[in-house]
């Protein structure tokens, strides 16, 4: 291998991996989505899907969309991004200096919320445009494949991992990373971090939108394989905004809400089970959020500034949509209708 | 039973082109195996056919060169006879497909098995035809014609003979030891040493795919056994593993060379990345316990395109005995249960060989990775 990455995408697709307690490692990614855009784009070009120079559009408002304008301006891709407007002028503004065209979406549909809307702006430049590509991270296959890479770094480096902790948007990271690591430990335990009102693992959307993004979903995604997962669990946004900052102020790791949230868990599990090898992603940096997470006068007015974190989750017996601030569910590796057939809680009766 | 079936060396007739030969023969046979037994290898079988084999009392170390200038005269004319010897492999610990440069190759990581070796002498002449014998290695042949051309020696000729006890068709590289051995023989018969990656070139030019023998067993490398090349130096040898092994179909085999790639999937592309990265870790902390997971991983993505008979029960069988893995030979027939290193996984090699017994395979056999040796555990 060179030492010189051939450009800043291969430079820093891949995280660093940090040690935080001598049981639990952290996957630092400066932009994880890099690795499912970088592999998708790749793969549409050797199958014809996308030609050279061809246009790629996608619907996003997040990170996957700068991975994909990082990736196209360095293969010379037009690109067209569909979003909404919780898009931040910030990230508007990078992408568009990365030479992508971005449209926003100001109405929500009337079901599925802006992301519905999006999906259908998005099906319109797709239509008007022949022979354009539309990665698709929620269904493409490639988004959880992708993230071989990030297990062999994580395979090399420390051998057997017994438990991954990783928050779930799209379903690439975890299931994928979860998937190949399984191949070498089957008995490998999977923990989903998710937000309330995320129907991912079985909460309605009702009541409003996600005050923690990056995790979650109003739809449900394709790539989410809930066979994948042993556990699940639910943060709320001001135990993740606090979690955050204790992964800077302790470990100096400046990162994003969603991996405050992955942090929160992956922290309580490597204590709860000392004898195992825990990893945790982290999916981004904490530059997005310096206005936000990183502000204590932010947090104060939005009324989301904790003290203290909760010791741990309250465990649910059953997906719901309770409010607790931090709960957590034995998801059992299974199929998502299956836990949601699952009859309640019941007392058991007692023998005569 | 094969030509060549899996028999212990001792017991190999070389075979002997003239009777006059007849008792030159006979101290190489005793030469070769004064190299055997010194090897960690052990034969057990509970046929009796074979059971000669254990008993072999090493015989006093003999000039093995002196033997073979009996056989062979020197030809003068700045030759001399050469000898080459290689070990066979016992299957692969991993062979799949592995990104070189961004481009997926496909590539494997071979287990080096002490127990079986061919041994290629070549007799040169200025001039004059080439032959081999047996007559039907024809590939060792092409070996010895491209690395004659080579060393500069175009147009010169001669006589190889190729010996041993690699079995045929079980995917224990029986094609790559005779070509191997014999671009050994011819390089040594002009005083020259062939860089491993220079034999590795000649061989696939020989027989288009080829292990990556020429390594073993001081180094575990990733080599693209259908370019010939290294796609990776795994910087050390396999970690020391006890090997049972057994073939799953008793003495049948595979046409090795004429099986087409296989068609991976698409998560199965990228599968074998992790278990490399595994690999290079188990390699890098020689650690037995992770050698035998990478194994039983690239066995079980095998098993879906080239599955072998019993694999369900062969990895109960060793799950239940303790084994660390299973490792196949991916396009041949031979299994080996993976245990680490020392007499402390005797109780489990046995609980493993009784398994296999059970399910119809009452033939296995027993080497190691391991030269050092190992002392008995503190209790």
């Amino acid at each position: 291998m060179s030492l010189v990455h051939a450009n800043m995408v291969d430079g820093i697709a891949l995280p660093r991996l940090v040690w935080l307690h001598p049981n639990l490692v952290g996957l630092a990614f400066p932009l994880m989505k890099l690795l499912p855009a970088r592999f998708i784009i790749r793969k549409a070009l050797e199958s014809g899907e996308l030609r050279p120079g061809g246009l790629i559009a996608e619907t996003t408002s997040g990170t996957f969309g700068l991975a994909l304008a990082m990736v196209a301006r360095l293969g010379g891709h037009p690109l067209t991004l569909v979003s909404d407007p919780a898009i931040d002028a910030p990230l508007k503004r990078r992408l568009e200096d990365l030479g992508a065209t971005v449209h926003i979406v100001r109405e929500p549909g009337a079901s599925g919320g802006y992301q519905q809307a999006r999906l259908a702006v998005l099906e319109e430049v797709l239509a008007g445009s022949p022979g354009s590509f539309c990665p698709r991270q929620y269904s493409n296959p490639g988004n959880p494949e992708s993230y071989a890479a990030c297990a062999e770094q994580l395979a090399h480096a420390t051998g057997a991992v017994d438990c991954l902790v990783g928050s779930v948007g799209s379903g690439g990271s975890v299931c994928g990373t979860s998937s190949y690591l399984r191949r070498m430990f089957p008995d490998l335990v999977a923990v989903g971090v998710d937000t309330h009102r995320s129907v991912i693992f079985g909460q309605s959307d009702a009541g409003g939108g996600r005050t923690l993004r990056g995790l979650g979903n109003s739809l449900m995604p394709q790539n989410v394989d809930h066979t994948a997962f042993d556990w699940v669990h639910w943060v709320g946004a001001a135990e993740a905004f606090l979690a955050t900052r204790r992964l800077h102020r302790e470990h100096a790791l400046f990162a994003g809400p969603t991996s405050g949230a992955a942090y929160l868990v992956a922290d309580w599990w490597a204590r709860e089970n000392p004898d195992q090898l825990v990893a945790v992603i982290f999916p981004d940096e904490g530059y997005r959020y310096q206005d936000t997470v990183y502000d204590d006068a932010w947090l104060e007015a939005k009324g989301l500034r904790l003290d203290v974190l909760p010791r741990g989750p309250v465990e649910w017996a059953r997906p719901h949509d309770g409010d607790d601030p931090w709960s957590s569910y034995r998801w059992g590796r299974r199929p998502y209708p299956e836990v949601m057939r699952a009859p309640g809680p019941r007392r058991e009766l007692v023998p005569a | 039973m094969s030509a060549r079936a899996a028999v212990p060396l001792a017991d190999v007739p070389l075979a002997s082109p003239a009777a006059a030969r007849t008792a030159a023969a006979t101290a190489t046979t005793t030469a070769m195996t004064s190299v055997a037994t010194s090897a960690a290898a052990s034969v057990t079988t509970s046929v009796a056919t074979s059971a000669t084999a254990t008993g072999t009392t090493p015989a006093a170390p003999v000039d093995r060169r002196a033997s073979v200038r009996t056989i062979f005269p020197p030809p003068g004319e700045g030759a001399r006879p050469g000898t080459g010897e290689v070990h066979a492999h016992h299957g692969e610990i991993v062979q799949g497909v592995f990104y070189a440069d961004g481009v997926l190759e496909h590539g494997l990581v071979t287990l080096p098995c002490s127990l079986y070796r061919t041994r290629a002498r070549f007799r040169p002449v200025r001039s004059g035809p080439l032959t081999v014998e047996p007559g039907d290695r024809r590939r060792a042949r092409a070996a010895a014609r491209l690395t004659l051309d080579a060393l500069g020696r175009t147009g010169w000729g001669g006589a190889i003979r190729i010996d041993g006890n690699v079995p045929l068709r079980w995917g224990c590289g029986s094609s790559t030891t005779d070509v191997l051995a014999t671009i050994r023989a011819v390089a040594d018969a002009f005083d020259a040493v062939l860089e491993p990656a220079w034999a590795a070139r000649l061989a696939v030019a020989a027989e288009t795919a080829s292990d990556s023998l020429m390594f073993a067993p001081g180094r575990a490398v990733l080599f693209a056994q259908r370019r010939g090349s290294m796609l990776l130096d795994l910087g050390g040898p396999l970690p020391p593993v006890r090997v049972l092994g057994f073939n799953t179909e008793a003495d049948r085999g595979v046409e090795t060379l004429s099986l087409p790639p296989v068609p991976y999937t698409a998560w199965e592309r990228e599968a074998f990345g992790p278990i490399l990265g595994l690999l290079r870790h188990a390699v890098e902390r020689q650690d037995p316990a992770l050698l035998g997971r990478v194994a039983t991983a690239s066995t079980l993505i095998n098993q879906r395109h080239r599955p072998k008979r019993s694999m369900p029960r062969l990895l109960e069988a060793a799950a239940e005995a303790g084994a660390l893995g299973v490792q196949v030979a991916h396009s041949g027939t031979v299994a080996g249960f993976l245990f680490e290193p020392g007499e402390g996984a005797s109780p489990r090699v046995e609980r493993a060989r009784e398994a296999l017994g059970r399910l119809g395979m009452h033939r296995s056999w027993e080497f190691t990775t391991d030269l050092s040796p190992h002392p008995e555990p503190l209790s």
